[in-house]
Formats: C-alpha cells, structure tokens, sequence
C-alpha cells in the first residue's frame, strides 16, 4: 500500500535545483511539495484571467527553480491578494504570501516591474508612512499623478470627492513619527524616493 | 464595554462617513471606543507587497499600545487594517523569531494579545442578532440589499476564524436583524480590486464591474459594505465602469454602520449619507425611511 509520504515523494520533480524552494519553506512557512496540482489555487484566483502565469504554475515553477521568470512575471503585480487560493488549497500552500515573497525578492533586486505605477504606488504610499505616520491620501493622489506623468488622473473625480469632504488638504503627522522610522531602517533606500 | 478603536487612515478620510457612522452605531449599542493613541497606518498593500518585516512592525506597534491601554480587544472597522492587524497578531503568536524581530524593532514586547476583531465580528459576538432587534425602532422595511464582504472580512480563514470564508452570511443576518432584506447573489466574497484603485485602475474597473453586475442580476436596490476599500471602489468607479459596459446601475453603496444609524433612529446628517457620489436618499426616501 503506497503511504502518504511515498505519494508526496513521487510528485518530487526536481531534486537538483531546490534552493528557491527551501527559501519558501523557510520564509513563508509552507511546503510547496504538499501541492496536489489539483488547480483549485488558479480555479479560484479574481485575477487569472489576467495573469500571465497562474498560481498553480507558480508553484510548478519554484519546484523546478524557475526563479528568474517568477521574479519579472506579471502576476507579482496584478495579483490582488484576495485569499482565495490559501482558503481553496487542499494544503493550505500560501501562496498569497509566496507573492508577497517574491514580490519582495524581485524588488530587493531591482527587477523592473511588469507595471512600474503599482511598484510606485506602492513606493509613495511608504514613503509618506515613513514621513507622516499615516497615509495622506490627497496628498498621494497628487504625488502619484505627477510622478506617473498622468497629469489629470482621477481629476474630475478628486473634486467630486474633495467637496464631499473625503479629502483631507493639510496632512497629519503622527507624535511619535520616530518609532515607525526605526522600522524602516533595514529597507534598502528607495529608488528616487 | 469598552474595546480599543483602530480606524485607519481612511476612515479619518476617503470614508469619513464610515468612521462617522461606526462612532455612531457603538454609542448607540453602549460601546465605548477607546481610539489607540497615536496609531499608524497600517502600511495597507504596499507594506506588505514590499516588505513583510515591515507590514509587521506597523501592526505591532499599534497592538502593543492597545495591549497598554489595557484593552483586551481591537475592533478594527477597516477590512484592510483589519487583515494586517490580525495577520501580524497570528504571525506574532505563531513565529517566535520574527516576533523577537519586530520586539526590537519596536522597542516593546511583541504583542501576542488583544483580539483582533472586525466589525461583523464584533457585532455578531458582542451584541449578537437579538440583541441589536431589540434596538431598532426604524426597520428598513422593503430595501433589499445585497451584503458585499470582498476578501478580507473572511479570509484567509486561518487567521481570522469567522464565518465562512467563500459564502458568509454575518452581515445577511444583521441587515436582516435591522428589517432589511438581504438578497442571495454570487458575488458576496469576490474581490473589488483593493489596492489598486489608483495605481491600476483597469483592474478595479473589471473587478468591481462584475459585482456591481451581479448585485444588479439579483435585484438589489442598493450594495452594503463594511470595508472602506469596497465602498469607495464600488462608488467612485460606478461612472467609468457604467460608461463602459454602457449601462446605468444607480446603486448606491452604503455603509452598513450607517444602516444601523437609520435603524436606530439617527438623521442622514449624522451618518454623512451626503458624502457618497452615488447618492442613497432617492432609494431610502422612496422607501419611506427618511
């Protein structure tokens, strides 16, 4: 009678190049041998349809030490991180914190982004975390625009909702802004920021 | 009962009227929310797409100022803030060596407790359904609803342990407590596109356009959110997203804080319905509900 353990020990497919796949288990915490290639992460994934790589290649690709084409795909920033491949998976693989593993990876490295305003957004949004504590959302929208060269962006309806009284003009600074600085001490610096 | 506050960022801002409105619902249900002193921003998508030690540090440092304020529970309004708050208190209790990271990245001891709870959470298990009946002097009679949870209400059902994470069904018994009628539809926990509502629009567009389809295909009068997120996806994008599939929706998304508001007897004006672009009054009014 074949165990558990022989079955997962077939689905083994490359014994030479696991260096990426121990770093998951390591960082993530979660074994990606225990993938059934059932597909239920890719059934399930909002964004598929779009993604140029779907979640259960993803896994196929770390088992076989793809790192490179994992570290410049497209999904690592069209992937919305909506939770439906951990939850569908028969083993519980976490694969939305794999992406955000090698979204990190790919970024440390200096990988450019399939697309560089959500890798900006992102860089923005930190850096007035870093500057204010919190997150001054006018103040980013502005920012965000000029720096992606999309001038009038959201324009008509920045108005709309800043006489709705949704935007606040005047950014608030948090008292103790030292404390989430020290967080930000082992980031490497951020690119034109 | 008294329970530590953590409204985000947006709740002082892109949905002030959900922050309102919560401020309004707990007083009115005798809760008494204590805002954490000098919280920070949760670090939303771009912490934790950029830097998982960060995304942690972030939450932790406000856990570890409602754990000093001597609250044993943190009801965190905001799906978002929610997800990082509870996905670092679980990753704090269950990661030793990170939890000894951030400690020191954080100057305090990494904090393994308060609960965190979100706002369906905290209702179900504080109140509970009879208790919150009990208190609506308006029911809303006639609405028919669609309760919208998106992703992070429920998921990943590992960390947060409520409700079912696929078909929930915490906000349909609430809205039903409040004498609304939830209608049954398909998109109940799909995505709307999150994080990037400014940085890729196309994908909100696309996601947030199937669900404003769907709550449309089952009838509903109006879209009901506990998530900032949602609401302002679902409500600044419904124009581009209409002009698109060149149709009308006219579905006001409301706040479910704010429906509890009406319930309970409380004037639009407290409850910043006029902040919304997709206006609720022409729906309420005809239902006789303001």
């Amino acid at each position: 009678m074949l165990n558990t353990a022989d079955f997962y020990h077939v689905l083994r497919i490359d014994q030479t190049s696991n260096s990426l796949r121990e770093e998951i288990k390591e960082h993530c915490h979660t074994d990606i041998e225990m993938c059934l290639e059932c597909g239920k992460c890719s059934g399930g994934c909002s964004n598929a349809h779009i993604f140029d790589i779907t979640p259960r290649k993803i896994i196929q690709l770390i088992k076989v030490g793809e790192e490179a084409k994992l570290l410049k795909m497209d999904a690592l920033w069209s992937c919305v991180a909506c939770q439906l491949c951990v939850d569908r998976c028969p083993s519980s693989i976490n694969i939305p914190r794999i992406m955000d593993y090698l979204r990190e990876k790919a970024y440390s490295q200096g990988v450019p982004a399939s697309r560089p305003n959500v890798e900006l957004f992102h860089e923005l949004m930190l850096n007035n975390i870093k500057r204010f504590g919190r997150v001054p959302e006018a103040l980013l929208s502005v920012e965000f625009n000029i720096r992606s060269k999309q001038y009038t962006k959201d324009a008509e309806m920045g108005m709309k909702m800043f006489f709705k009284g949704k935007l606040n003009p005047i950014p608030a600074r948090i008292k103790n802004i030292k404390q989430v600085q020290r967080m930000f001490r082992d980031i490497p610096a951020q690119r034109e920021g | 009962m008294n329970v530590a506050y953590y409204p985000g960022c947006s709740l002082h801002g892109l949905a002030k009227e959900y922050g309102i409105s919560v401020e309004v619902a707990c007083k009115h249900l005798g809760i008494n929310l204590k805002e954490i002193e000098d919280w920070n921003c949760c670090g939303a998508t771009a912490a934790h797409s950029l830097n998982h030690e960060l995304t942690i540090s972030l939450s932790a440092r406000n856990l570890a100022i409602a754990r000093d304020m001597k609250m044993n529970k943190v009801l965190a309004p905001c799906a978002g803030c929610f997800s990082r708050l509870k996905g670092a208190s679980y990753e704090l209790r269950n990661n030793k060596a990170l939890a000894a990271e951030v400690g020191e990245i954080i100057q305090a001891e990494p904090p393994v407790e308060p609960e965190v709870n979100n706002l369906l959470q905290f209702i179900m298990e504080e109140q509970g359904i009879d208790a919150l009946r009990a208190k609506v002097v308006k029911p809303l009679q006639g609405l028919k609803l669609a309760a919208y949870y998106g992703c992070l209400l429920t998921r990943p059902k590992e960390v947060v342990q409520f409700d079912d994470p696929e078909q929930p069904v915490s906000m349909d018994l609430i809205l039903q407590a409040l004498g609304a009628e939830p209608v049954v539809w398909a998109h109940k926990a799909e995505c709307c596109g999150g994080g990037y509502a400014a940085s890729d629009t196309d994908i909100v567009i696309d996601l947030s356009g199937q669900i404003l389809e769907s709550a449309q295909i089952a009838g509903a009068d109006a879209i009901v959110v506990a998530c900032p997120m949602c609401g302002v996806n679902l409500d600044t994008r419904q124009e581009a997203i209409a002009a698109k599939k060149g149709k009308k929706y006219d579905l006001p998304i409301i706040y479910l804080t704010q429906l509890m508001g009406i319930a309970f007897g409380y004037s639009p004006a407290q409850l910043g319905l006029k902040r919304h672009l997709n206006s609720p009054f022409p729906l309420l009014q005809s239902k006789g509900l303001l």
